[in-house]
């Protein structure tokens, strides 16, 4: 009951410092709408029809299955449209090294035992538009292989019967799904928002100690570890409902596309405030002084923004800025969300909220532990 | 019976020992003060007996348990009045006081009408919509010490709570503190102002470098230094008052000077009156007024430590 009370009154704190719902839901959402509309022109390629343009794509491919190469030239002429090329794989080369070498963006190795896809970068836009193609051939190609193999009398069934029944759920990518400018703003202006908890996390217990209300709370008859789970609860609630009203701002007013899985979302968004408070609070009990953590926030949320693709997408990197890319939370988030609404791929959602847990976890334990040592909050 | 038995009480800071073996108890409906200079000690103990602080050594009996084995049950019948101002500016009085009081385990209609009769108390009933950031200096320490007494604590600490404020709101709390006592608190009452202590406190304790060198009521303190007394010359010009030349006049115990006013602490029967003038007029200073007074708690203060309270 004592964490709740301490929670609620967190939430009214921040309710009605104007500065910090300023911050966190206006800032967001015009930052969208600059970005979003400046950028739409970048996104589009100069055809203005605000969707991503995407640089042509290579994908080498090697079918050792010759029944399967007629239905497998028409699927790969549709996605020719769609500026996806296919190669056949030149003899007496290795298509998985001409991938890691950037000589190709996929390699498709197709065989009697199924069919294996390799991705250049499975974290960048381009790469999830090839596996959001290809995933459902791929998948339905490893399904008749399988079934072949173990009931081969069943395989007219099966394939009569393939349009009325959903074995393999098709992910192919739509044109019409691919991420506007606005779209594209609506999702990392948001990520990025929610990194950006930790800046008020990191006040939750100094703030205290500055308005001398630590006294008072550390003599009422509670434990310590009841203020801090109060104050974290507190703080992921209100720093919850604004994510979730820059969500909605973004759907109803610039008709962000967030995909069906909002649930994930929510989850993903949900874990990765969690991480950032963790964060944040972690840093103050680090630090001596109270402003001292600040900088060092700072500049994490910058380069985490900057490098998690928050002002614009970071295409094909190598090097350090790959390094930077791959370090940055935001780039998995941004990644898991982006796949999940644009080629229903959720192979990056555990990823994320595991990775956001992690954190948490991490600077929780240390949080706790540093609390603990010392005398008073 | 005594509400608080404090033995042997040590507390360091590194090398710094702020409490040093003290050895107190205060008994159930007093208001104890607690005098002491800045740096003496005061709030040092005032936060280890509100758990605050930990002890390095010694124990601290509230209500016959021992505090730091039973924290909980110490800190509900204790009310923290901090020196600074420990209230949340975007919280309303009511909010303010209903929110601390929560902690103490008051729900429903009980909280409601304790938050209520606190704020009646301190005067900001009608305010109690109001955020603390529109009130006066004055108002703020009322809300402060609302905030500390809606659960009904047995003992109250109140550590400096008249600071910065006007006389008018000094008056309002000082009598506040009064009628809470014949409520049936027990009070700790720190300040710096001696007059304050001397009206209210029914028995000092005068800490000095983390030791207690007297304790006792304010009769038994003036009693201590019955063999002195103070003269207060008030003179035009103090530029040319030599404080040792004065010091060195027979019977002379101590000097202060506070502004235009030079406090001689001499001794009873030293018949030194005359010499004092003679050195003002020899020197060729100004006597506007001249004013001796009986031991007061001032008096006291300065006879046992060597200094005045607001000098330390």
């Amino acid at each position: 009951m004592n964490i709740l009370k301490i929670a609620w009154k967190e939430v009214k704190h921040d309710f009605r410092d104007i500065r910090t719902l300023v911050f966190m839901i206006a800032f967001p959402i015009v930052l969208m709408l600059i970005l979003g509309t400046a950028l739409t022109g970048a996104f589009d390629g100069g055809d203005f029809d605000d969707n991503i343009a995407l640089d042509d794509m290579t994908v080498l491919y090697e079918n050792s299955n010759e029944p399967i190469q007629q239905p497998f030239d028409a699927f790969t002429k549709e996605l020719e449209k769609s500026g996806i090329h296919f190669e056949r794989l030149s003899k007496g080369t290795n298509g998985k090294d001409q991938v890691e070498e950037n000589q190709a963006d996929a390699y498709l190795s197709i065989d009697e035992d199924g069919a294996k896809l390799y991705l250049n970068d499975q974290n960048s836009i381009g790469g999830s538009v090839i596996q959001g193609s290809l995933a459902s051939f791929v998948d339905q190609y490893n399904l008749i292989t399988e079934i072949s193999k173990a009931a081969p009398e069943k395989l007219d069934t099966v394939l009569t019967a393939s349009t009325d029944h959903d074995y393999i759920k098709d992910q192919t990518l739509l044109p019409d799904q691919q991420p506007g400018s606005m779209d594209y703003y609506a999702i990392v202006m948001t990520t990025m928002i929610a990194l950006y908890a930790a800046i008020s996390a990191a006040h939750l217990i100094t703030q205290e100690r500055s308005r001398h209300t630590a006294d008072r709370l550390m003599i009422a008859p509670i434990k310590k570890s009841e203020i801090f789970m109060g104050k974290l609860i507190g703080s992921i609630a209100i720093n919850t409902v604004c994510i979730a009203l820059v969500v909605a701002f973004s759907i109803i007013f610039f008709h962000a596309n967030w995909g069906e899985h909002l649930g994930l979302v929510a989850l993903i968004l949900l874990t990765e405030i969690i991480m950032a408070i963790s964060f944040g609070l972690g840093l103050s009990f680090l630090f001596k002084t109270p402003t001292a953590p600040m900088p060092v926030i700072m500049i994490v949320l910058q380069l985490a923004a900057f490098f998690g693709g928050a002002y614009f997408p970071i295409g094909d990197a190598d090097g350090l800025l790959k390094l930077m890319t791959n370090i940055s939370p935001l780039t998995l988030e941004n990644d898991a969300m982006f796949q999940m609404i644009y080629a229903n791929d959720l192979s990056l959602v555990i990823p994320a909220i595991a990775m956001n847990l992690g954190i948490s976890l991490l600077f929780l334990v240390f949080s706790t532990f540093a609390l603990s040592r010392r005398e008073g909050l | 019976m005594n509400i608080l038995e404090i033995k042997h009480l040590t507390k360091k800071f590194g090398d710094f020992i702020a409490v040093d073996d003290m050895s107190l108890t205060v008994g159930e409906g007093e208001i104890f003060g607690f005098l002491g200079s800045n740096g003496a000690g005061k709030s040092t103990t005032i936060n280890m007996i509100s758990g605050l602080l930990r002890k390095n050594n010694g124990s601290i009996k509230m209500l016959g348990k021992e505090t730091n084995k039973h924290p909980i049950f110490i800190k509900k019948h204790i009310g923290l009045v901090p020196q600074e101002l420990a209230i949340y500016e975007d919280l309303t009085a009511y909010e303010n006081v209903s929110f601390f009081a929560g902690l103490y385990g008051l729900r429903g209609e009980k909280l409601r009408s304790r938050t209520i009769e606190a704020l009646e108390f301190v005067g900001l009933a009608e305010k109690h919509k109001s955020y603390p950031k529109s009130f006066s200096g004055g108002m703020k320490r009322r809300l402060n010490i609302a905030c500390a007494i809606a659960h009904q604590p047995k003992l109250i600490i109140m550590d400096e709570p008249t600071v910065g404020i006007d006389p008018q709101s000094r008056k309002y709390i000082l009598q506040s503190v009064q009628k809470l006592n014949e409520m049936g608190c027990t009070i700790i009452y720190t300040s710096h102002y001696m007059e304050e202590v001397e009206e209210i406190c029914t028995k000092i304790a005068i800490i000095d470098h983390g030791k207690i060198i007297a304790d006792g009521t304010k009769e038994q303190l003036k009693s201590l230094i019955t063999d002195s007394k103070l003269i207060y010359i008030d003179v035009k010009d103090t530029d040319h008052v030599d404080i040792d030349a004065i010091k060195a006049i027979p019977g002379v115990a101590n000097v202060t000077l506070a502004e235009n006013t030079i406090q001689i602490h001499t001794e009873l029967g030293a018949n030194n009156l005359n010499q004092i003038i003679s050195y003002f007029i020899e020197n060729k200073i100004e006597i506007r007024t001249l004013d001796e007074k009986e031991p007061n708690l001032e008096t006291v203060f300065l006879t046992l430590t060597g200094r005045t309270l607001r000098d330390a």
